[in-house]
């Protein structure tokens, strides 16, 4: 793959200047190392789906929507097991090509600086989607990603290009998915079980968000003065659509045949336009959103997505 | 059932929101859609959701090919009818 005409040296000392983050947050991984298998002591032998929370309610996909108020309770606590089975799917599927591009960058030589901490980042996630596919495997099932890519779809870009899109595309999908965490983890209607993996996830990636911060910043400052204006335009179009894509991943017409709802992909469609459901997702988007207009690398909000 | 024609008219409705700084009137039902940059990967998930929705039945992602998706005469002949393997 090229690389486009950033100089070298300003890349490695932006990078160089993670230095003591990365530092910070190898030695709060160290001092939190997990063992899945033996964190979460007890899974249940079995749940009971129409009797116990799994979801927040007001986090459900339909909460708000005219579908919402004609579902009876069994049905809502219903939707929230399986909309949590979806959730737990997402981040597997997050996870799976998270892992995959922070292997491949691991000990790359322009990349050395910040490799002590992908280690952890790469274990982690490992661990996350463990817990994840735990309950997906005993309780549900693995819900399908329709997040797909194929090389001829003229997406070849140069190197600086692709490290900076998929780092800012992690940050995008862990930042919208610790909102979930968090609010969920705090949420004593849930059931110990959703409450625990909640809680875990946002405890660990409370790091994943600081580097991820650090290290976008750091890239676009290097690299964006290089790269022009229709590149930069470009970029900014991928990260709009990319919050469109990450976010139709909530509304599954699957999680909508498993709770027993007709046309599942109807409603797909109009709980995605539902005014509550678009000002929800504006809300969760609302840090990371200001964050990318704060720091240059979004000119607007990105509209399609809300 | 949605007829083949309101399949079409969906996808080139839809395909103008994701490409709304180029010319309308470009775009035929041969138009290779990612290959002229109308399309980026990242629209794939949202086109596959679009599909299926048209054509009321799921589509298996792993049996997926390029070509499945170049132009909308593509998309009509492998996703239209939902009968068809997906």
């Amino acid at each position: 793959m090229s690389t486009s005409n950033v100089p070298k040296a300003q890349l490695a000392e932006a990078l160089a200047s993670l230095g003591p983050t990365v530092s910070r947050l190898s030695h709060l991984s160290q001092r939190s190392y997990q063992n899945p298998y033996t964190e979460l002591q007890v899974w249940p032998a079995e749940v009971r789906p129409e009797q116990e929370w799994f979801s927040s309610p007001e986090y459900l996909s339909l909460y708000g929507t005219e579908y919402w108020e004609r579902l009876d309770e069994p049905t809502r606590c219903r939707l929230a097991f399986h909309e949590a089975a979806n959730f737990y799917s997402l981040n597997i599927h997050g996870e799976k090509s998270l892992m995959q591009g922070l292997a491949e960058r691991l000990y790359r030589k322009d990349l050395l600086d910040v490799s002590e901490y992908l280690h952890h980042f790469l274990d982690e996630e490992n661990k996350h989607s463990i817990y994840f596919g735990g309950f997906c495997t005993r309780y549900s099932r693995v819900y399908r990603s329709r997040q797909f890519s194929f090389e001829e779809s003229h997406d070849s870009r140069p190197r600086d290009i692709e490290d900076f899109l998929f780092f800012a595309k992690t940050m995008v999908f862990e930042e919208i998915v610790d909102n979930y965490n968090w609010v969920q983890s705090r949420d004593s209607r849930l059931h110990p079980v959703a409450r625990f993996i909640n809680h875990n996830h946002h405890f660990e990636e409370s790091r994943h968000l600081i580097f991820g911060r650090r290290l976008v910043t750091a890239l676009w400052e290097a690299c964006a003065p290089s790269w022009g204006e229709d590149t930069v335009a470009e970029l900014r179009g991928y990260l709009r659509q990319y919050f469109t894509a990450s976010w139709r991943e909530y509304y599954n017409p699957d999680v909508y045949a498993d709770a027993g709802l007709e046309d599942p992909w109807e409603i797909a469609e109009r709980a995605w336009s539902a005014p509550a459901q678009r000002e929800h997702r504006r809300e969760v988007s609302r840090k990371v959103v200001g964050f990318l207009i704060s720091t240059g690398i979004l000119d607007k909000e990105p509209a399609d997505a809300f | 059932m949605r007829s083949e024609q309101e399949i079409r008219d969906s996808l080139r409705s839809w395909v103008l929101t994701k490409a709304a700084d180029r010319d309308s009137a470009a775009i035929t039902d041969q138009t290779a859609l990612f290959e002229e940059r109308y399309l980026r990967s990242v629209h794939l998930p949202e086109l596959l959701l679009l599909l299926e929705r048209l054509r009321g039945a799921p589509i298996d992602v792993e049996d997926l090919n390029p070509g499945d998706f170049r132009d909308i005469d593509s998309m009509v002949l492998r996703f239209g009818n939902a009968g068809a393997t997906p």
